[in-house]
């Protein structure tokens, strides 16, 4: 089970991103969903999850409204802006390039 | 659109914080919910859930921060909390915050209002195109200590052609033999006016590149035809006038009455257009009476030149010194031509400087003067507010160690304190830019022709910025003094109560140091300012050779283009007569030049069977003074020989003069002058022909240009044996009356002779004299405000730093008492403290100012820099008031309690 610390600088902002360029969730859902896709490898600490949140928010890349879920209470729900897709784009493109990078020199090696 | 998103949260985190960390809050807890559920559904009972819950999410407090920390609003915060932070400690000490504050304010107020001054008046450049390029060309006579005279037409005109260096070589007059007097009568409407003018020829507005607001400027051969006997009646109006007298209504192109003739307005200046500082109202195209154009001797025109692109002040200089070397030969002159060696006292030469020098003159060392000593009483300010800073820094040491325990970083206190610093200084600075502008008005307002430049004069962006660099030194300097002071306490010491700084001799030292630097520059000022008072006091004190109380004066100008010599004459015996019979008027003359304030003539006079050291049959007399009604009388001037003027002499052929000491001395030296024969130009008062007048009297020496100079060479003619006049004349009645009370009277008998002509300058005789002393008073009031600021300030820095000593030493005192010492000793001791610092600070005080003091030596009158009585005064006031700050503090130590000291600690 990674930590979040272990995962590679700047990887939650992507997965946060990804985890909410479907539709929008609150930070709870955020957290399972990533778990779960990840299959139980990945679990987000909150401690890092709403500091990566709010960071997103200032840089206007994630806009966040108030909505009730599904059992009726109000929640934080995050939805990616037009600039968090682009940023999205970026950010993936990024990822595809350094992990081939790094996938190359670790199993040619 | 991402750059307003980010603004409107940044703006959101900073004014609605209450909001978002509520938010923050509800989202924190549905996070904790849901995981409590999820516990609770695994099967957990619930106090268990709730507690694996928490232990899972951790410190929410340390995390809530992260959160803000990504607000990224955190400065800003800070800031506003230090703000919040040092307003609420400073309101709990109004005294200390007050003191800063006024003292902060006087210093950078008085600071600004000078530098306003040097700024407006000294650096800026004139407000011409390529102002460095323009220079003044004058006449200079150093063998008799003549300085800064006009040039003759002829040179004028010489210098024009002959010279390579400039681009344009402009001419302007101000005096009577251009047609005007420096001002004209101007009718608007039916009320007339005096406008002051001056004559301009088109080649000056081309080197000045002066442009018209509307209309034209003047043409060529408008100003430089000197034919005929009158100029063309064309002129230009200032922006000002045009808008005060004409309302600022289409004028161009109409004709307006200027000295009794109607003149065209050929156009408009922009405003603030002005040349030499002149004050000039009208423009008048220059015309010179083909007599004086011609004449060598004739020294009537100021000259302007523009210095061509790449050619250096230098070699302007240079090519006029080659000039200078055949100025005879290149002309055809042999007579009154310029020189390189002007030896005798009729020789002159030629001298090149910049023309904003020459509009300053010698202003520009008093305004250094009055900035050199506003920069002294700004050091002072700031040793004061040092001493104070350390003082209350010390006092609030332990508040500041507490809460460096409680978890501030040293670099958050420093900030802090520095902000309280920027808070007070910030405040200071803005109450001294107010100050400083009031200030600069009211001086203006007080004194409208003392500072050059004036129209100028605004507190604009360079000023505004030497404000902000004040403020932020004296910013600097809490926060630096703040930070030193806090480095030498150890938290630890600083806790105990009752502790002692382990630095406390330094620190004593450098209060010490701070009050003795305080008293040393307080002494300068006040010898500085003794100094100043005491010439103003002499400048008063002068006599002037006549009795001014209870003399009324003010002037008439009748225009020379519509009146004659013989009617002139008339008009004024109609308006002397008028007013002879006012009650409570007990005399009244009539005058050519007003004392102590009138110009210098210089007439070539030839003098019967007498020869000059070169040869020639005359003498320069200095001034004439040509006079109406009972001028000895009237001014109360005593006859030391013969007679004075009498009305038998009006009908008598033979004409009369009267001369004063210095010239009988000069010419007869110690022989009696009475019956000797002189032969004044009777063009110069408008007499037709030259003819011998016979001495019958000397006359007491007057003053007459400036009461600080020596009276020069005086001949006097009387007017009503000629029944003649020039244009402008001066009354003086003797009265009780005051001028007020005799306004409407006088208005009222000029009128009645004629109703074009105002009467102008109404005022007694003080306000004359008062007016020729005008810049030391200024200076000296100005220099002794800012003396007794600084003397008050450096009373204050004693009287503070021994209350703080005494207060430090209360237990120790205490003690002392409490082991049998006497109160009158400890009294002693305390005030020996304080007058030991002040007995050093008067040295180097008295050290400084033999060292700067010859600077002022210029300013001075009837005084050396170094009197001894000034200096010793000064001393003693200065002691005094240190004795004075010393004795409160000691007074109290000596009434020390030990009883109450020694339970308190």
């Amino acid at each position: 089970m990674a930590k979040p610390t272990d995962l590679v600088q700047g990887t939650l902002d992507l997965l946060i991103l990804k985890t909410i360029s479907l539709e929008p969730k609150h930070g709870w859902a955020i957290a399972k969903r990533i778990q779960q896709v990840s299959r139980e490898a990945l679990q987000i600490q909150q401690g890092s999850l709403y500091p990566a949140l709010h960071r997103l928010e200032q840089q206007a890349w994630i806009k966040a409204e108030w909505r009730p879920t599904e059992t009726g209470r109000m929640a934080k729900f995050y939805s990616l802006t037009r600039s968090g897709r682009k940023q999205l784009e970026r950010e993936l493109a990024n990822w595809v390039r350094l992990s081939t990078a790094i996938n190359i020199v670790v199993q040619g090696a | 659109m991402r750059i307003l998103d980010k603004a409107r949260l940044r703006l959101r985190s900073l004014f609605r914080r209450p909001d978002v960390d509520f938010e923050l809050e509800a989202e924190l807890r549905f996070h904790l919910d849901r995981l409590i559920e999820e516990n609770v559904s695994s099967g957990m009972p619930p106090d268990e859930a709730r507690r694996a819950a928490h232990r899972k999410i951790g410190g929410v407090a340390q995390y809530t921060e992260e959160c803000r920390e990504m607000r990224r609003v955190r400065f800003v915060e800070d800031l506003v909390q230090d703000v919040r932070y040092t307003i609420r400690s400073l309101a709990k000490s109004p005294g200390f915050t007050g003191v800063v504050v006024a003292t902060l304010a006087l210093g950078i107020g008085a600071n600004i209002a000078i530098f306003t001054i040097v700024h407006g008046a000294l650096l800026r450049p004139l407000d011409y195109p390529k102002p460095d390029r323009l220079m003044y060309l004058t006449a200079e006579a150093p063998a008799i200590g003549s300085a800064g005279n006009p040039l003759s037409a002829r040179e004028y005109i010489e210098f024009r052609h002959m010279t390579q260096s400039f681009a344009e070589v402009g001419a302007y007059s101000t005096g009577g033999s251009a047609y005007t007097t420096g001002e004209v009568n101007l009718t608007v409407g039916d009320r007339p006016l005096r406008a002051r003018s001056v004559s301009v020829d088109a080649h000056l507005l081309k080197a000045l590149r002066i442009q018209p607001e509307r209309g034209r400027l003047f043409r060529d051969e408008e100003t430089a035809r000197w034919t005929g006997t009158l100029p063309p009646p064309i002129a230009i109006l200032s922006h000002e006038l045009w808008r005060t007298a004409f309302g600022g209504r289409p004028i161009v192109g109409q004709k307006v009455e200027i000295e009794g003739r109607p003149h065209e307005i050929v156009g408009i200046m922009p405003p603030g257009a002005d040349v030499m500082d002149n004050h000039t109202q009208i423009w008048l195209p220059l015309w010179l009476h083909p007599n004086m154009a011609s004449q060598r001797e004739a020294h009537v025109l100021y000259v302007v030149a523009r210095r061509k692109d790449g050619v250096a002040f230098e070699a302007a200089r240079t090519e006029l010194s080659a000039l200078l070397e055949n100025w005879g030969d290149r002309v055809g002159a042999t007579e009154h031509v310029p020189t390189n060696r002007p030896l005798r006292p009729v020789d002159h030469t030629l001298q090149l400087r910049p023309l904003q020098d020459a509009i300053v003159g010698n202003a520009s060392r008093p305004i250094w003067v009055l900035q050199a000593a506003v920069g002294f009483v700004l050091l002072i300010v700031c040793a004061n507010l040092a001493n104070l800073v350390m003082a209350r820094a010390g006092s609030r040491r332990r508040e500041f160690v507490l809460r460096a325990a409680l978890g501030a970083s040293r670099g958050r206190l420093l900030r802090q304190s520095v902000t309280e610093g920027a808070m007070l200084s910030g405040a200071g600075g803005i109450l001294g830019v107010w100050l400083a502008s009031a200030g600069v008005r009211a001086l203006i307002h007080a004194y409208p022709t003392s500072i050059p430049r004036t129209s100028e004069l605004t507190i604009d962006l360079p000023v505004l910025l030497v404000a902000l660099g004040l403020s932020t030194g004296t910013a600097l300097l809490f926060g630096f003094v703040s930070l030193g002071r806090r480095r030498s306490s150890s938290m630890a010491t600083a806790l105990k109560k009752g502790a002692r700084g382990a630095s406390g001799a330094w620190r004593h030292s450098a209060h010490r140091g701070l009050v003795i630097v305080q008293v040393a520059l307080a002494v300068m000022l006040v010898i500085g300012a003794g100094l100043l008072v005491q010439t103003v006091y002499n400048l008063t004190k002068i006599d002037a050779g006549f009795d001014r109380s209870r003399l009324v004066t003010f002037s008439l100008t009748l225009p020379m283009a519509n009146s004659e010599p013989d009617t002139r004459a008339q008009a004024y015996q109609r308006v002397l007569e008028r007013l002879r019979t006012v009650p409570g008027v007990l005399g009244t003359t009539a005058m050519s030049g007003l004392p102590p304030n009138r110009t210098a003539d210089a007439i070539a006079t030839p003098i019967e069977n007498y020869t000059r050291g070169d040869g020639r049959p005359f003498e320069i007399i200095d001034y004439y003074q040509f006079v109406m009604g009972d001028y000895f009388g009237t001014m109360g001037i005593p006859i030391v020989a013969g007679r004075g003027f009498e009305r038998t002499d009006n009908a008598s052929e033979g004409k009369v003069a009267i001369v004063n000491e210095a010239l009988a001395n000069r010419i007869w030296k110690g022989q009696d002058p009475i019956g000797r024969r002189l032969r004044p130009p009777g063009g110069s008062f408008g007499a037709g022909d030259n003819v011998w007048h016979t001495v019958i009297g000397v006359a007491k020496d007057v003053r007459q240009r400036g009461v600080e100079r020596p009276a020069g060479t005086e001949l006097y003619v009387s007017l009503d044996q000629h029944s003649v006049s020039p244009p402008s004349m001066n009354v003086v009645m003797r009265t009780t009356l005051p001028p007020v009370a005799l306004s409407a009277t006088i208005e009222r008998a000029v009128s009645e002779v004629d109703a074009a002509v105002p009467v102008v300058r109404l005022r007694d005789m003080d306000s004359v004299f008062a007016e020729s002393i005008r810049r030391p008073r200024l200076l000296a009031q100005l220099l002794g405000a800012f003396a007794g600021l600084a003397l008050l300030l450096a009373a204050i820095g004693t009287y503070g730093v021994l209350s703080y000593m005494v207060t430090e030493r209360r237990r120790e005192i205490g003690i002392r008492v409490a082991l049998g010492a006497a109160r009158s000793r400890v009294l002693t001791e305390i005030m020996k403290q304080g007058l030991q610092v002040t007995a050093l600070g008067v040295t180097i005080g008295l050290v400084g100012t033999l060292a700067v003091n010859r600077l002022i030596a210029s300013l001075l009158f009837g005084v050396q820099p170094t009197d001894i009585v000034t200096i010793a005064f000064v001393i003693a006031a200065i002691t005094a008031v240190a004795a004075l700050a010393s004795w409160l503090p000691a007074w109290r130590a000596s009434r020390v309690d030990p009883n109450v000291v020694l339970r308190d600690e």
